[in-house]
């Protein structure tokens, strides 16, 4: 998931640790380290581990005080985030409103409204000068709704405010409330304090303890039959939580993927996902391995080529799915599914990617449930044929939609008229369009009939009487016979069998036909 | 959006509304067409002569709609719009009242189609005059709380679930009453009258085990006028008439503004939204040579449209644009030539929803759903407020219903991933991909027979594919230097095949023992194997190693394909074929002999390279399990894949292994073990074992 760094750079974050009482002379040395200098420690914390074990994430750098300034956009490059953060200026207040402002914005330029983000606030616990205001505005967001105000964020996110404070500080104490009710606003997320009093250590640990609820990686089995691999997936899956029509949704990715069977990329037809995910085999040791780019010639040099050379099922997986142009239906949690797949980025990088469906088992319509998907090669006929020919796939739906039934829509200007311009068009080419005059006739009548619409049969009727009288002597005597077999039965609608079909009249110029 | 209120719907009906709704339809401009068409024909032959007749036939009367003819037309659009985007998860149910009261339909899903619906209004017939004061609306609303109260399949099925959430099932709905209401008192009779009705039948209701309370209604007044007059009462709604029931007044005229307050309507109770296609080239209907571009206009959920404007509200105002008579937007978005490889390209797609086209008949978007239906998929382009373009959807046909995709736009965070020969076996080289691509084949899945209900087993047709799939790979080494068997090729078919099937027929039993004869034979003509293509393991090796290693592996492979009485038969032939070998005299081939020898002693060479070759490779780091540990050895190929013991196949094979199977296999020949000898530890028995742990499992459990 994305990451923004959220420093507040405020002057207040220049403030030596212990703002309250004044320190012990021993501890002269510890109180000259600044909040900020402890913020950015902790920020280095979170960076190395990124470097160590999330290779793939991105993050970002945005510092704000009155107000925000991006100062690393999106990038894997977390060494020079690092840089960056020695760089911070320090400037005037803190705007809470202002620096959260500026991670929607930046994380909605550069991932849109659907990427799941991680925003870690570090600040001073101290809300500032600006609180009164913040306060107000979180209410005026409450009452209005589509305010300016920027949570919840219009993207899934998490928000993790990290207090750079003593817990028993009297300006954290009235600033946890306020922290509570941004939290509560973007529906996710923490307040992080030191335990204990605010030192290089306390701060390590209270990042230790972000990243270990936050940004720890995945790491998994992933099963086919009797074949295995340990794996990860970049980036890590989230659990899903969401109200459908009838039920709350609550269910995260197991450690393992089960691989169910498999299906023609063909037929799952570009399924909706809810995430997607890299699958990257992991090395016996439990390790990512990314082995320096594919150079010809200089292999069996480094240890991570040893990684290389040990066969992973991942790698075959890969290759089968990629070879027969299919993909892999697997379970990766109670009542979720999903589907393994080889993807590139472009021509030359293939790679194994998981894209997990909604949870259930009724979520692609064209597939019908899932859980009753099984071998085709038990079924006592192998809907795939004997040379792949034919397919299951997709369903067909039982009913046809509007779209494909030709129904009958009135309620729009000229949809009575175009029909009975239709009628009339077959009418003046009776008796070659016999068959199409009465299925067009049909179709309004019923329609007629339906909508109570009495009088359209009558005004037909009459329209149809006036096409006999007009028709030119030389046409064929079956088109007149025809026209007032149909205008006499239009009129006689209320009889009984008005629910029957008018059927072309048997006549003995038909009879060539 | 749990629960949601558009789940049920009843349309309550005034038919009574024998008024003329203002509505006339020229009834004699048809026949004046016709001459048009052939004055046209006639070419310039005079176009005056052939109207000359017509001036002395009397016009055509102008026919006029009823406000019943208007109220069904608008309902049919209404349901149409309706079920072509949500089959069988919105009902809508209709209740017409005149003298009496007529049940059109019921919640059950037969009864939710169009044509249905159009057989109910045909049986119904056209309104009726019953007379003034004669007409009980509120009988009808009655009816329709009555039908709410009545559980859908859904909510049965979930109410009686037995889950924990069955108790929270909640019951929402819709009721609209189609009529003609003249004084604002009327509005505010119903309102309360009803109120009382629903509060009175929850009671009823919550009473009765079938039956389900009303926790929300939504009653929408619906007041039909004739074209032309004013409406005098303006729309109004009340939010929260109490806890369970909001309510809804507008007004709805006949004629050219009927469709566009319908769609208000139906977008509105749906939550649905428009995107208008535009720049859709078309061929000319009057010159076929020409083509010009139009515009359709969709309905779908309004989810379809969260992807490109919830966010930065100016960075998409430019897409948006109101509908002519209506108060809705829709987002217009260019039509794309489409790729024709689309379909079997996996698209990335966050969503997808089902469309209907708003004008259904409209020439454009008839040849929109055609070109869809018949399988084309065609991407939609959002212009960015930059001028880049992204394509941000695809509108695509799966089996009959036609969906509007939602694809990515911003940044993908898997941007620039790490090739997976860039990981952990990427550099290995041989795979055997070619037969886990028949593995993937022989894996495919198939929907499945709806299970009849009731009987539904515990176990679906998709677990039984789990097994069907580890059945397949019981025995699969993934490279091809970690296996001898899969080398050969044909040689080995059709056994390969036959083996993994849970049963198989007595002729396939024939052909697995053919497949093991025709490779006995192989050997005693001495023929050589096909060479495993990056086979570093044929290397150096002797013919007769080759044919030992195939078979102890062919033996493991058997051993673990047991899965009925006659794969055993195939591994009693073959286990028979090898004591055939390993006894001379049956032969009756003086060269046996001293082949038989020569293998043997080779077998002793060949085996201690081995030994020295996976000795050096332990080092480096390989599990290697003690090889006098039988069964869990054979456990651990069950469990753990080939990868993780990598020189495994071949090599995994000890030489006590292999010569414990040898002693074994012509031990069980003459006479079996005494079983339990056989699973004795240092020839001691235990007797009556099973007592024991089953007076330890009793007392585990009792102190549980």
């Amino acid at each position: 998931m994305p990451t923004v760094v959220l420093l507040d750079v405020s002057l207040s974050m220049s403030r030596g640790v212990d703002a309250v009482s004044p320190c012990q002379e021993e501890e002269d040395t510890e109180s000259q380290i600044l909040r900020k200098d402890l913020a950015v420690h902790g920020c280095n914390i979170l960076l190395d581990h990124f470097i160590q074990h999330c290779k793939l994430e991105f993050a970002s750098l945005i510092v704000f005080s009155s107000v925000y300034k991006v100062l690393m956009p999106f990038t894997r490059d977390f060494e020079a985030i690092k840089g960056a953060l020695n760089l911070v200026d320090e400037c005037d207040k803190t705007c809470i409103e202002v620096g959260l402002m500026g991670a929607a914005q930046h994380i909605l330029e550069e991932w849109g409204n659907g990427t799941p983000c991680q925003v870690v606030l570090v600040t001073d616990g101290n809300a500032g000068t600006g609180q009164h205001h913040l306060q107000k505005s979180m209410m005026s967001s409450h009452s209005r709704g589509a305010s300016q105000f920027p949570l919840p964020f219009p993207f899934p996110a998490k928000l993790n405010i990290v207090c750079i404070a003593n817990p028993n500080e009297p300006c954290l104490q009235t600033s946890k409330p306020l922290y509570q009710r941004l939290i509560e606003l973007n529906g996710e997320g923490d307040i992080l304090v030191p335990e204990g009093n605010l030192t290089k250590q306390s701060v390590s640990e209270m990042f230790e303890h972000l990243i270990k609820n936050n940004f720890s990686s995945y790491s998994g089995i992933l099963h086919c039959g009797s074949l295995s691999a340990p794996v990860t997936l970049s980036p890590p899956p989230q659990p899903y939580c969401r109200h459908h029509d009838f039920e709350i949704m609550r269910v995260s990715v197991d450690p393992t993927i089960t691989v169910l069977g498999f299906l023609n990329t063909g037929d799952v037809s570009s399924p909706p996902a809810f995430s997607r995910h890299l699958v990257l085999p992991l090395s016996a040791k439990g390790d990512m391995v990314m082995l320096p780019k594919a150079d010809a010639g200089s292999d069996d040099e480094g240890t991570g080529n040893d990684e290389g050379k040990i066969p992973s099922f991942c790698v075959l997986l890969h290759g089968g799915l990629k070879r027969e142009n299919m993909v892999a239906l697997s379970q990766v949690g109670e009542n979720w599914y999903g589907i393994l797949y080889s993807w590139a980025d472009n021509k030359k990088k293939s790679n194994l990617m998981l894209s997990l469906f909604v949870p259930g088992v009724d979520v692609i319509p064209w597939m019908g449930k899932l859980s009753n998907l099984g071998p085709a090669s038990q079924l006592p006929v192998n809907p795939y044929g004997p040379s792949d020919t034919s397919s299951p796939f997709p369903l067909k739906v039982h009913e046809k939609k509007s779209y494909a039934l030709n129904s009958v829509v009135w309620v729009r200007q000229g949809g009575l008229q175009s029909d009975i311009q239709k009628i009339l068009r077959h009418a003046r080419k009776l008796p070659d369009k016999t068959q199409s005059f009465y299925k067009e006739l049909n179709r309004v009548r019923k329609a007629a009939l339906a909508y109570g619409f009495s009088e359209l049969l009558e005004g037909l009727a009459n329209v149809l009487e006036r096409e006999c009288t007009l028709l030119p002597p030389i046409s064929h005597p079956d088109a007149a016979i025809q026209l007032q077999h149909a205008y006499e039965a239009l009129r006689s609608h209320d009889r009984k069998d008005s629910r029957q079909n008018i059927t072309p009249l048997k006549t003995t110029f038909s009879g060539n036909d | 959006m749990s629960f949601p209120t558009s789940h049920k719907t009843v349309f309550v009906l005034d038919h009574t509304l024998t008024a003329s709704s203002g509505v006339k339809l020229e009834m004699d401009s048809f026949s004046k067409c016709r001459s048009g068409s052939t004055s046209g024909n006639n070419g310039s032959s005079g176009p005056q002569t052939p109207n000359q007749p017509q001036v002395s036939l009397i016009p055509l009367l102008p026919i006029t709609t009823s406000l019943w003819t208007c109220a069904v037309e608008a309902i049919t659009e209404y349901c149409r719009i309706v079920w072509d985007i949500f089959p069988g998860t919105r009902l809508i149910r209709f209740i017409a009242v005149d003298k009496t009261i007529h049940k059109l339909s019921s919640w059950n899903g037969e009864d939710q189609n169009l044509p249905n619906l159009m057989n109910s209004f045909m049986a119904l017939g056209p309104s009726k005059n019953i007379g003034v004061g004669k007409l009980d609306l509120m009988k009808g609303l009655r009816a329709a709380i009555e039908a709410l109260t009545e559980p859908s399949a859904v909510q049965h099925e979930k109410r009686t679930s037995l889950t924990e959430s069955a108790t929270k099932v909640l019951n929402k709905g819709r009721i609209i009453l189609v009529s003609k209401i003249n004084t604002e008192d009327e509005i505010r009779v119903f309102k309360e009258k009803f109120h009382e009705a629903l509060l009175h039948l929850n009671k009823v209701a919550a009473a009765t085990d079938n039956l389900m309370a009303i926790n929300h209604c939504d009653l929408v007044l619906l007041n039909l006028w004739p074209n032309g007059l004013a409406c005098t009462i303006p729309r109004h709604t009340w939010p929260d008439v109490s806890t369970i029931m909001s309510c809804e007044f507008t007004n709805m005229q006949g004629g050219v503004s009927l469709a566009p307050t319908l769609c208000n309507l139906v977008l509105k109770h749906y939550d649905l939204a428009s995107t208008t296609v535009t720049g859709i080239p078309m061929k000319e209907e009057q010159n076929a040579s020409s083509s010009a571009n139009y515009d359709v206009e969709l309905f779908h959920p309004s989810a379809a449209h969260t992807a490109i404007l919830r966010g930065i509200p100016s960075e998409t105002a430019h897409l948006k644009t109101y509908r002519e008579g209506a108060d809705y937007e829709t987002v217009t978005l260019k039509w794309c030539t489409p790729r024709s490889n689309a379909s079997i390209e996996l698209q990335h797609c966050s969503s997808a929803y089902r469309i209907t086209s708003v004008d259904v008949n409209s020439r454009p978007s008839s040849c929109l759903t055609n070109f869809l239906l018949n399988g084309r998929w065609v991407m939609l382009e959002m212009p960015r407020k930059s001028g880049s373009k992204v394509i941000s959807h695809m509108l695509a046909c799966h089996g009959g219903d036609i969906y509007i995709h939602t694809m990515y736009t911003s940044r993908s965070i898997l941007e620039d991933p790490p090739s997976i020969s860039e990981g952990c076996g990427g550099r290995v080289t041989d795979y055997r991909i070619p037969d886990f691509g028949e593995l993937l084949k022989a894996n495919r899945l198939a929907p499945y027979p709806e299970p009849a209900p009731g009987s539904e087993g515990p176990s679906t047709p998709l677990e039984g594919s789990r097994e069907h799939l580890s059945r397949h790979t019981k025995y699969w080494p993934i490279t091809l230097s970690s296996t001898s068997l899969f080398t050969l090729g044909s040689n080995i078919d059709p056994l390969t095949s036959i083996m993994v099937k849970e049963t198989i027929t007595d002729d396939e039993v024939v052909e697995c023992k053919q497949v093991i004869l025709s490779l006995m034979s192989m050997e005693a003509r001495g023929d050589p194997l096909p060479s495993p293509i990056a086979g570093q393991r044929g290397k150096g090796m002797k013919r007769e190693d080759q044919y030992k290693a195939v078979w102890t592996e062919l033996e493991q492979y058997l051993q673990m394909h047991l899965h009925s009485p006659a794969h055993e038969k195939v591994l009693e032939c073959f286990m028979e074929c090898h004591n055939k070998v390993a006894t001379p005299e049956y032969k009756g081939d003086d060269k046996v002999d001293i082949d038989q020898a020569l293998k043997e002693l080779d077998d002793y060479n060949y085996m201690t390279e081995r030994e020295k070759a996976e000795f050096n490779m332990a080092g480096g780091g390989t599990k290697h399990i003690p090889s006098d540990l039988i069964v869990p050895d054979s456990k651990r190929r069950h469990s753990a894949p080939p990868p993780l013991a990598p020189m495994g196949r071949s090599s995994g094979v000890s030489l006590l292994t292999l010569w414990e199977n040898k002693v074994s296999s012509v031990e069980s020949q003459p006479c079996y073990e005494f079983q339990g000898r056989s699973r004795a530890e240092g020839n001691i028995t235990k007797l009556y074992v099973n007592l024991q742990k089953d007076k330890e499992k009793e007392d585990g459990s009792r102190k549980k």
